[in-house]
């Protein structure tokens, strides 16, 4: 049960770089893979910031505009400069690897014994105080999300995913709309990588890569249950999305413990996935 | 037709600055001191220590890029395998006297690519282990160096079994990628055997996929740990440590690194002397008429280092005498 409880952990703390990834590819129609980079920037500059020492909230804190930069980055370069989406995310991505190495100073740093948020709670008898924190930060994070994405600035924000050319006319400059929109996306995926770090004990400059595949198997997923719902508002996506996240993890978790031999870990759970993609497209009720 | 200006300046002025960057070309093949190049596969520290040790080997006989004795180009492949080919790369257009290789990855790249620069190894597998050997059996002619066999882990396995005498079941977490895990690997589970010892395997493929590992091995009920010598498991390892000190599961290794941070006891070779050891290696290269190659050599020192505070945790009693406790 313990495993299935860690598993949910790291589910949850995979949630706002779903979230992130969502606001990219679904809302902004942009496919960022800025998202390696700044993933491990979150945890490198969490690192870095705790072991000064800092106060572990600021510090999760802090992390938010350093992500919002990398994020910008990528932003003014394809608005610009004129690059193609794809491509500047490939470049921010490379750079922030030398940025991240850089900030870290070592391929690795261990941060056990070091202050975390979940030693805010104050109570031992808590003994699930790390998923009390973690869904709060989840929550938190996923009403700010669905509010943002109602309001006038977030409807805009989707008209620009929808036609750009509409926003124009209307008024709007489309790249500053692009640039916030990325920068806020990149800051929920370094929020990510710090909440990641703090439950694995250390950052590492590895940890991100790949990571955007994990993002982006999630905003489908979810998108693929949401599909079924046919309600126009923004609150069902959402949701969805943050399900996907925290089931891919769980079904990770459920592949490993049935003790497969080990070449074949990776290749049931895409066979899983996708049976649970298939069964979520039948129609039980015949029209 | 107007021209946008600053657009303009600003590309004139970005071009001269990384024109503006490159370094001076020293010709240093004139100047008949050797050039030698060091390959580093990944960015860690564990690994880092042998090439310190390589370098303070040459140091000592004389040989310091400070002043002037010798070049050493470094390259790091971070990890990503089309970079080490083309650093490997580089070094032979370079016409290098000598390719230090630092960790199995680099030794195979350098030996692929070229038959006639001298490979000199530290921290890789016996050529047999490393599946370099030709069809007749004979090992590469270039490559020499100090390489390490797989003896350490049947000493390893014997130690488990004389402190945890009731130990059932082994858990091992291993990164299918690098070549020498899965020798170990097999190693392992063939000297398990005879003792009875239940082997539970979990393969990872980066370092954040140890901590669902570590608890799916957990929860199978292992009572002891094996960390191998595996650059995931050096990255990851506070986790491993974390999660079986709640559950009492001693970690056993074969590296006195992990040891400092959370293991029990390790008996293997001193990453360290391994790369000095290779230096000497090559400094008796260079100082020779360079015709022959010597032939590869076993790792010459082996520590046994024992973690106190994790000991008495265990408690386990001070008849360790012939340990080196840190």
């Amino acid at each position: 049960m313990e495993f299935y409880t860690v598993a949910l952990l790291l589910g949850l703390a995979f949630v706002p770089l779903a979230l992130g990834i969502f606001l990219s590819a679904k809302v902004f129609n942009i496919p960022d893979i800025t998202t390696d980079g700044s993933f491990t920037l979150g945890a490198a500059c969490f690192a870095v910031f705790i072991l000064i020492p800092m106060h572990p909230i600021l510090t999760t804190l802090l992390v938010l505009p350093v992500g919002a930069l990398a994020g910008a980055a990528t932003g003014l370069i394809h608005t610009k400069l004129k690059v193609n989406a794809l491509l500047s995310g490939i470049l921010v991505m490379t750079a922030l690897y030398s940025v991240n190495l850089l900030i870290m100073e070592r391929s690795n740093i261990p941060l056990i014994g070091a202050a975390n948020i979940f030693d805010q709670v104050n109570n031992p008898a808590f003994l699930l105080k790390n998923m009390f924190i973690v869904v709060l930060i989840v929550l938190m994070v996923t009403g700010l999300i669905i509010w943002l994405l109602k309001t006038d600035f977030g409807l805009t924000m989707r008209a620009a995913g929808s036609n750009e050319n509409m926003i124009e006319a209307q008024g709007v400059n489309p790249d500053k709309i692009k640039v916030i929109g990325l920068a806020i996306s990149n800051s929920l995926v370094a929020l990510s990588g710090c909440l990641v770090t703090q439950l694995q004990g250390f950052a590492d400059i590895n940890m991100g890569i790949g990571i955007v595949i994990a993002g982006l198997a999630s905003v489908m997923m979810g998108e693929a249950i949401s599909n079924r719902f046919k309600k126009s508002s923004i609150v069902m996506p959402v949701l969805m999305v943050v399900f996907a996240a925290i089931l891919f993890r769980l079904f990770i978790a459920f592949i490993l413990a049935q003790g497969i031999e080990q070449v074949y870990v990776k290749l049931f759970t895409a066979a899983l996935v996708l049976v649970f993609l298939s069964v979520s497209k039948l129609n039980f009720i015949k029209k | 037709m107007k021209y946008n200006i600053p657009q303009i300046l600003i590309l004139i002025y970005v071009v001269a600055l990384t024109l503006s960057c490159k370094p001076q070309k020293t010709d240093h093949k004139d100047s008949g001191k050797p050039v030698i190049a060091f390959l580093d596969a990944f960015v860690d520290e564990t690994i880092a220590q042998a090439k310190t040790g390589f370098y303070k080997a040459l140091a000592d006989q004389g040989y310091q890029e400070s002043d002037s004795s010798i070049t050493i180009l470094y390259r790091n492949a971070q990890g990503d395998i089309p970079t080490l080919t083309q650093a490997c790369d580089y070094f032979i257009s370079e016409k290098v006297d000598l390719i230090a290789t630092n960790a199995t990855l680099s030794t195979i790249t350098a030996v692929q690519k070229t038959n006639t620069i001298p490979v000199c190894m530290m921290v890789s597998p016996s050529p047999k282990n490393a599946n370099l050997l030709d069809a007749q059996g004979n090992a590469p002619k270039n490559l020499f160096g100090v390489y390490e066999t797989l003896a350490y882990i049947d000493t390893s396995v014997t130690l488990i079994n004389y402190f945890f005498s009731n130990a059932k079941h082994l858990g091992v977490i291993y990164n299918q990628a690098e070549p020498q895990s899965v020798s170990a690997l097999e190693h392992i589970q063939a000297a398990c055997k005879p003792l009875n010892l239940k082997v539970s395997v979990v393969s990872v493929s980066n370092s954040s996929e140890t901590q669902l590992a570590i608890q799916s091995l957990i929860s199978r009920g292992i009572d002891c740990f094996f960390a191998m010598p595996d650059n995931s498991i050096f990255a990851s390892f506070e986790v491993i440590a974390a999660a079986c000190k709640v559950k009492k599961i001693p970690v056993f290794t074969s590296e006195a690194g992990l040891v400092k941070r959370g293991a029990l006891c390790a008996y293997g070779a001193d990453m360290y002397a391994w790369g000095y050891q290779a230096g000497e290696q090559a400094v008796q290269y260079l100082k020779s008429d360079r015709k022959t190659i010597p032939a590869p050599m076993l790792v010459n020192k082996r520590i046994r280092v024992f973690n106190k505070k994790v000991a008495e945790y265990f408690k386990i009693e001070a008849s360790l005498a012939k340990f080196i406790m840190l």
